[in-house]
């Protein structure tokens, strides 16, 4: 990821030291701001990388903070963390120009996954489907590995394409839940699990095994095992 | 709009036709009144002039046999003309012995006092006339007759008038009515769509309270007054809720850091109660997330994207989401007859509605279990049907698993224990309803949801 700091604005001295200490273990760099104020200095005299910025300050909302970074045309991805967990909650997050919205309490997979997802949402986009040797047929809703083609149902099809997209990073299910099925809500059964499990049988018949099961993490695609 | 179609229900209409016929008989009433008062007024006046005459043909002291009140009768409509009264002389056998007067029958002989009578005096048709008829001492019977002209001319305008005034009071009256009621409607109406917006959830609705006055007026501040404070009410509910999650949620995050931050320096033992915790920890966090989407429904605090929905599309959707999920459940999730319909709806909710429902077939029955999602149309209801042939619920039984926390009696399994009341909150939301119904065997959830279009339909 970036080696630039994450910038983690929490008014909670727990909550924050915990997501510093992770970000250490992960090998990032962090900075640390209790107050709206201290954020808005802080991101001005540093370069940050990436932006943890929980919703609810003691002087400053969040919402309000990133309103002032997006109209001054500030760039740096921003994950948003909240306990207000609605859907309107996290409309007006999003609105106010987040990357992601996370709403507390969460794992500490979940944040990694997210904060990566986030930082790497600008490199890799396009149509451009395709993992060593495995690629998709946006038209057919099939999925190839050289010659051998498999057909697959629509949620399949965006399950695939989505861990593609994020090939060799953790994907959590509730950012399939999210970003596959556009659930706003957790349905809180193993829709997620049920599915990919058909999906890792579909990939099998055609010969690839490359989605692994991190327990207690969420899923990846493994790159390496799309090649032979 | 909505007040012309109140305007237009029978009952006001009815209203005003009894109100009409009211105001008729009222005044029928009236005018009877007021003809028997002037009858009287005109008998009277005429009664004191016929005996003022009498008394001047029967002079107290005179001698009154017939010859000489004939000569008195002489001498006095001899010089002058009487044109107001007539006088007669009838002998005991009806004969007239003075006068020019005919009577008709069958009173040609009147009995002595006051009696109605009809007379010619030379012309041709009969007229009305009050009598005074005295007795002679010699048998023979003085006569005086005054022509009721004003009674007469009464009797000739009468049943015009009747008529006239019977029907100006009930065009009178009904118009009233009609104007009165169709006002208080009016005024009704917008008191009607004041709580029709207040019972979809929009609390900032007040009842207009321009151009009224006296007890509506009252009416209305008292309506808004208490509108107010139900808002209140609700706001506050909110802010608890929002207050609720935010104080809650953070010494549950702080608490799930704490559990996951030192499992590193602690033995196996100590390792397997942290996972225990964090386990009882995330389902109180799911049931405590559950219940805020239900409080978020049912407060209508949603952010409704209240659509066209075509619901064959997303049966079809979600049953290819969720036939994976059922099948590893050891059951089977077929999807039956769909007919093409669409309902305005909220395409989020209506996915949670139909994920919860079929989650419950894959948690609450047992394997082997076979399930059909189904779409049909009745009247002016589109209802989709989960049916399945598990072991159902018991009636008795039914009302009780849609409130929060319950569940049927057979069941252990896991869950928040809100699923249900959770569908049937996303249900009411769509003005529909749920609906657990015996498929004998099994279960049978049927969703009623207002129809917007039936068939195939492009938006």
């Amino acid at each position: 990821m970036t080696q630039k700091p994450v910038l983690v604005v929490e008014d909670d001295p727990i909550i924050a030291g915990v997501i510093c200490r992770s970000l250490a273990a992960w090998g990032h760099p962090s900075l640390h701001a209790l107050t709206g104020r201290e954020a808005l200095a802080l991101e001005r005299e540093s370069a940050v990388g990436a932006i943890i910025l929980d919703r609810m300050l003691p002087d400053i909302g969040g919402i309000e903070i990133l309103s002032q970074w997006r109209a001054s045309g500030c760039n740096t991805p921003v994950l948003m963390l909240s306990a207000l967990g609605s859907v309107q909650d996290r409309v007006e997050g999003l609105k106010a120009g987040a990357d992601d919205y996370l709403t507390k309490p969460f794992d500490d997979a979940e944040l990694e996954a997210r904060l990566a997802a986030i930082c790497r949402r600008n490199q890799r986009k396009g149509d451009d489907l395709a993992v060593g040797r495995l690629r998709l047929d946006n038209a057919a809703h099939r999925a190839f590995l050289g010659d051998g083609g498999i057909d697959l149902n629509r949620k399949q099809f965006s399950m695939l394409a989505y861990l593609m997209r994020h090939a060799d990073r953790v994907v959590t299910r509730a950012m399939l839940l999210e970003n596959v099925w556009g659930y706003a809500f957790d349905p809180a059964t193993n829709i997620v699990e049920s599915n990919l499990s058909r999906l890792r049988g579909r990939l099998q018949a055609l010969g690839c095994d490359a989605v692994e099961t991190l327990r207690g993490e969420g899923y990846v695609l493994r790159s390496a095992k799309c090649g032979a | 709009m909505r007040g012309l179609t109140f305007l237009a229900q029978p009952r006001i209409g009815r209203l005003a036709g009894q109100f009409g016929l009211a105001f008729a008989l009222a005044m029928a009433g009236a005018g009877a009144l007021l003809y028997w008062q002037a009858r009287a007024q005109i008998d009277d006046e005429v009664e004191t002039s016929l005996r003022r005459e009498q008394a001047r043909i029967l002079v107290p002291g005179a001698p009154h046999d017939t010859a000489s009140i004939a000569r008195r009768l002489n001498a006095l409509t001899g010089g002058r003309v009487i044109s107001d009264k007539g006088h007669m002389l009838l002998a005991p056998d009806g004969r007239a012995i003075w006068g020019r007067i005919e009577m008709a029958p069958p009173l040609s002989l009147p009995l002595p006092g006051f009696t109605d009578v009809r007379f010619r005096d030379g012309r041709p048709d009969w007229r009305e006339g009050h009598a005074l008829t005295a007795r002679l001492p010699d048998g023979a019977r003085l006569v005086i007759i005054e022509h009721s002209e004003a009674v007469e001319n009464i009797h000739a305008m009468l049943p015009r008038t009747a008529l006239i005034l019977v029907i100006i009071s009930i065009v009178v009256g009904s118009g009233a009515a009609w104007l009165f009621s169709a006002l208080i409607a009016q005024r009704l109406a917008r008191t009607m769509a004041a709580a029709d917006a207040l019972a979809r959830g929009d609390l900032s609705q007040r009842i207009p309270d321009a151009g009224l006055d006296g007890v509506f007026a009252q009416q209305v501040a008292g309506l808004n007054r208490m509108i107010e404070r139900m808002a209140d009410m609700v706001h506050s509910q909110r802010q608890f809720a929002s207050h609720l999650a935010h104080d809650l949620r953070t010494p549950l995050t702080r608490l799930r850091a704490l559990l996951q931050a030192d499992r590193e320096h602690t033995d196996a033992a100590g390792r397997q109660l942290l996972e225990r915790a964090e386990r009882e920890c995330r389902s109180i966090i799911a049931i405590f997330d559950a219940l805020l989407r239900l409080s978020e429904i049912e407060a209508g605090r949603h952010p409704t994207a209240m659509a066209p929905l075509p619901l064959a599309p997303i049966i079809e959707d979600v049953a290819e989401t969720m036939e994976p999920v059922i099948a590893d459940a050891g059951s089977r999730l077929e999807i039956g007859a769909l007919f093409p319909a669409t309902i305005r709806g909220d395409v989020g909710l209506v996915h949670q509605l139909l994920v919860n429902l079929l989650d419950n077939v894959a948690l609450h029955t047992p394997a082997q279990t076979c399930a059909t999602i189904s779409l049909g149309l009745a009247g002016d209801e589109a209802i989709i049907t989960i049916a399945d042939n598990g072991p159902g619920i018991a009636e008795a039984q039914r009302d009780r698993v849609m409130q929060p926390f319950e569940r049927g009696a057979a069941s252990n399994r896991p869950g928040s224990g809100l699923g249900l009341a959770i569908a049937d909150a996303i249900m009411r939301f769509h003005d529909g309803s749920l609906e657990l119904a015996d498929n004998g065997p099994g279960l049978a959830v049927r969703l009623h949801f207002p129809l917007l279009a039936a068939g195939v339909t492009t938006f």
